[in-house]
């Protein structure tokens, strides 16, 4: 080695004794989501500008900047390339997919080309397999990053020089099990959800009294009790369960704050008018009316969940049955004590006049932290 | 003008935001509109030289000339611009030998570097004394021996390599590399002056060995507590070279620990393309309650967790310094930085590491570390002002 060559490793060297300061802007990745439905794969596969001017030449005049127009121009190539470099298969037969749209993104590190596929395996997929070959002889540090969601779940792999084929099983919950854990999901919901219980109590409160000549009294029978309820209760769920499905379904869509505001204003008006009565007196058309807008809070829930598109009317069925089982479970709680303590007078008293002011004052924090987006409520 | 572009073409991107990463997929209008820059542009005499080596080496894969010449290019380039795709295309170029136990000598220094990159420092050591068995007159693989050495916190290890560099090597260097591992142990004023009378004997130094001798004399003033003279240095080191980060590293740390955070700001740019300044900016912008300092922030952290989805464990150092510093997460830093300890063993992985188990509270910790500066005698006012805090602490 002459001493020039040897100065110039050295200096290179030299430089290393930092290398620990000089680290990345960012390495080469691929980012590939795959769907996998019964048969059916979907995905995005979403591939960094540079890389496929590195491996396949993107920059026709070679001017330093790739545009639309140059990568219009090489996208057949890019779709051989890439297609070439991925390996689906399910019990050994290959799973072909096609590119179905030709998109780009800007990530943090620059343009990307994004490609959607789909495609098809033969049978129903148990087992994915995925070979990925993807730039490793151009980049020996790039790597894949693969999301797979298959049923309710969603699992990451990496793909590397060191780690080409990888196999995913896809142990799909069956659909009982699925159904459960939704049903789960609207029964928590309804537990931890303390704007709902409040709502609810309420609007159950007043239902063991009977509202005449400005005056409470008690319901003579738990017959009459029982049918005020189911009235009430009938009303919210079939509200709640409309607006539920047309949001789930994303045919309405209300911004979360307004829905939260309103849905603190529906308890605090349902408290409010439990103290000075100014709503329409029949009960059921005020739970109606509100619950269109707890319909609405349920549907954020459930889409937070992210769940597969499949499996959405099994969701919305099961999420709605959970909610309809936690609310029963309050009724059950809260209407044989009312109905119990319904003729003392500390019921109308305690029960019905400080519980209301309670909640109304609990539910107007809420609405002024929702509305104003603070925060200095305990729950 | 290259770098302005690239400056501005990096914040755009910045602004794109770290939530670009889930960004809407589109289909531009305009054939016209540019989605990327490349780096390296037409005129660059450096992008021009590797794209010919890739061309003849994909013609010939199994050249090693080729793919050595190849190799060395994209690390240059990897170093000089901070981009991390340069040593993956440094690796691919050296793909026919990557696997092999025992490759040609000069493929293993290469591998040991880009290992020492990826901060696979045992790895990369196996490479390199096995580089030295073979050939023990090279004087690169002796060289990188010691620096891996010092990382590791193997400091008589790499002094040894350093005197075996020493009838190899013009003056400075050997010199600087034994000051280097000399100033972590208790000696940092001789080194110091061991470092300017070889580079006073030497009559013509290499800009990249005199930057090297800039920042290492930078440290070591500092360590001495002579602040202005390491201003000075970090300056002149900067001004050599500015693409060097890490002199601007070492300058930005320097002034804020200074709550010089102004300079800080102006010193790096917004939406830099290196990791460890952009958590020195990030530092500095939320001290002065910039208004873009959320974004800079979610940036940073988005770079992080890019970093950890790849399965990369490169940016611990930063990271427990972003966990400390910038979430106040402290238990989260006590265990990045602890982590980090295990693979590296350099001054400001001790400080962070100190600092991170005095902030978490959990004194007892900090064992291993203090009893790592105590063997070596490593110097600095900080440093000596954290192990009097942790004895309290200890005590306490």
């Amino acid at each position: 080695m002459s001493l020039r060559n040897f100065m110039r490793g050295a200096a290179a060297l030299a430089l290393s004794f930092f290398a620990c300061a000089v680290l990345a802007h960012k390495p080469s990745d691929s980012y590939l989501t795959l769907r996998v439905e019964a048969d059916a794969v979907s995905g995005q596969w979403d591939i960094a500008l540079r890389d496929l001017d590195l491996a396949i030449g993107l920059d026709a005049d070679g001017d330093g900047a790739i545009t639309w127009g140059e990568v219009r121009a090489r996208h057949d190539a890019i779709e051989a390339y890439a297609l070439g470099r991925l390996d689906l298969s399910s019990d050994s037969q290959p799973c072909p997919v096609h590119v179905v749209e030709r998109l780009v993104d800007a990530h943090s590190d620059g343009g990307y080309a994004v490609l959607r596929i789909a495609g098809r395996c033969a049978r129903p997929v148990e087992t994915l397999a995925v070979g990925y070959r993807l730039l490793f002889d151009r980049d020996a540090q790039h790597r894949g990053l693969l999301n797979l969601v298959a049923g309710a779940g969603s699992r990451s792999a990496v793909f590397g020089t060191d780690s080409r084929a990888q196999s995913f099983r896809l142990a799909q919950p069956s659909w009982p099990r699925q159904l459960g854990s939704y049903i789960a999901d609207g029964i928590r919901h309804i537990a931890i959800g303390f704007d709902h219980i409040l709502f609810l109590i309420a609007l159950l409160l007043p239902a063991v009294l009977v509202r005449e000549n400005r005056r409470w009294r008690p319901t003579g029978s738990l017959r009459a009790t029982l049918w005020n309820v189911f009235g009430i209760v009938s009303a919210f769920t079939v509200a709640h369960s409309l607006t539920l499905t047309l949001a789930s379904l994303e045919f309405v869509r209300l911004p979360s704050r307004l829905v939260e505001s309103l849905i603190a204003v529906s308890v605090f008006a349902t408290a409010l008018d439990n103290l000075v009565p100014f709503l329409p007196r029949r009960r059921w058309l005020v739970a109606f009316v509100f619950g269109l807008m707890h319909g609405f809070g349920f549907a954020s829930v459930l889409l937070d969940l992210q769940l597969p598109p499949g499996s959405l009317a099994l969701s919305l069925l099961g999420f709605n049955v959970g909610v309809e089982i936690g609310q029963l479970a309050l009724v059950a709680l809260v209407v044989p004590l009312a109905h119990l303590a319904r003729r003392r007078l500390a019921y109308e008293r305690v029960a019905l006049g400080l519980g209301s002011a309670a909640i109304a004052v609990v539910a107007f924090g809420w609405f002024v932290e929702r509305a104003f987006s603070v925060a200095f409520m305990p729950v | 003008m290259r770098l302005t572009a690239h400056i501005a073409a990096c914040i755009a991107l910045a602004f794109a935001g770290p939530t670009a990463v889930l960004g809407a997929p589109r289909v531009p209008a305009d054939d016209h509109e540019v989605l990327e820059r490349l780096p390296g542009r037409a005129g660059d005499a450096g992008a021009r030289q590797a794209a010919a080596l890739r061309e003849a080496l994909a013609r010939e894969p199994a050249n090693l000339g080729l793919a050595l010449r190849a190799a060395q290019v994209h690390i240059a380039r990897g170093r000089s611009e901070s981009d991390p795709r340069q040593f993956g295309q440094a690796q691919a170029a050296l793909s026919p030998w990557w696997s092999q136990p025992e490759p040609p000598v000069a493929v293993l220094v290469l591998r040991a570097t880009l290992r020492q990159n990826a901060h696979q420092f045992a790895s990369a050591r196996e490479d390199l004394a096995q580089a030295v068995r073979r050939d023990p007159r090279n004087a690169q693989a002796w060289l990188t021996l010691a620096t891996v050495q010092q990382v590791m916190g193997d400091l008589d290890g790499a002094r040894q390599s350093c005197t075996r560099l020493e009838p190899l090597v013009a003056d400075p260097i050997a010199a600087i590399c034994t000051a280097s591992i000399d100033g972590v142990s208790g000696r940092a004023g001789p080194a110091l002056e061991s470092v300017e009378q070889a580079l006073a004997r030497s009559a013509r130094v290499d800009p990249h060995v005199r930057g090297w001798a800039l920042s290492l004399q930078a440290e070591l003033a500092e360590r001495m507590g002579r602040e202005q003279e390491a201003e000075r240095l970090w300056r002149v080191a900067l001004a050599l070279d500015p693409s060097d980060t890490y002199a601007a590293a070492g300058l930005a740390d320097f002034l804020l620990d200074r709550n010089r955070h102004d300079e800080v700001a102006a010193l790096i740019p917004a939406g830099t393309p290196s990791d460890p300044l952009l958590l020195r900016r990030v530092l500095a912008v939320r001290r002065q309650g910039q208004a873009g300092a959320a974004s800079e922030t979610e940036s940073l952290a988005s770079r992080f967790a890019a970093s950890r989805a790849r399965g990369d464990r490169v940016h611990l150092r930063e990271e427990a310094r972003f966990a400390l510093e910038v979430r106040g997460d402290a238990r989260a830093a006590r265990e990045l930085a602890a982590e980090n300890w295990k693979n590296q063993k350099e001054a400001a992985d001790a400080r962070i590491a100190l600092e991170a188990a005095l902030a978490a509270g959990e004194p007892a910790s900090a064992g291993e570390v203090l009893a790592w500066i105590e063997a070596h005698g490593l110097e600095g006012d900080r440093i000596a002002a954290l192990r009097a805090r942790l004895a309290k602490a200890r005590r306490a």
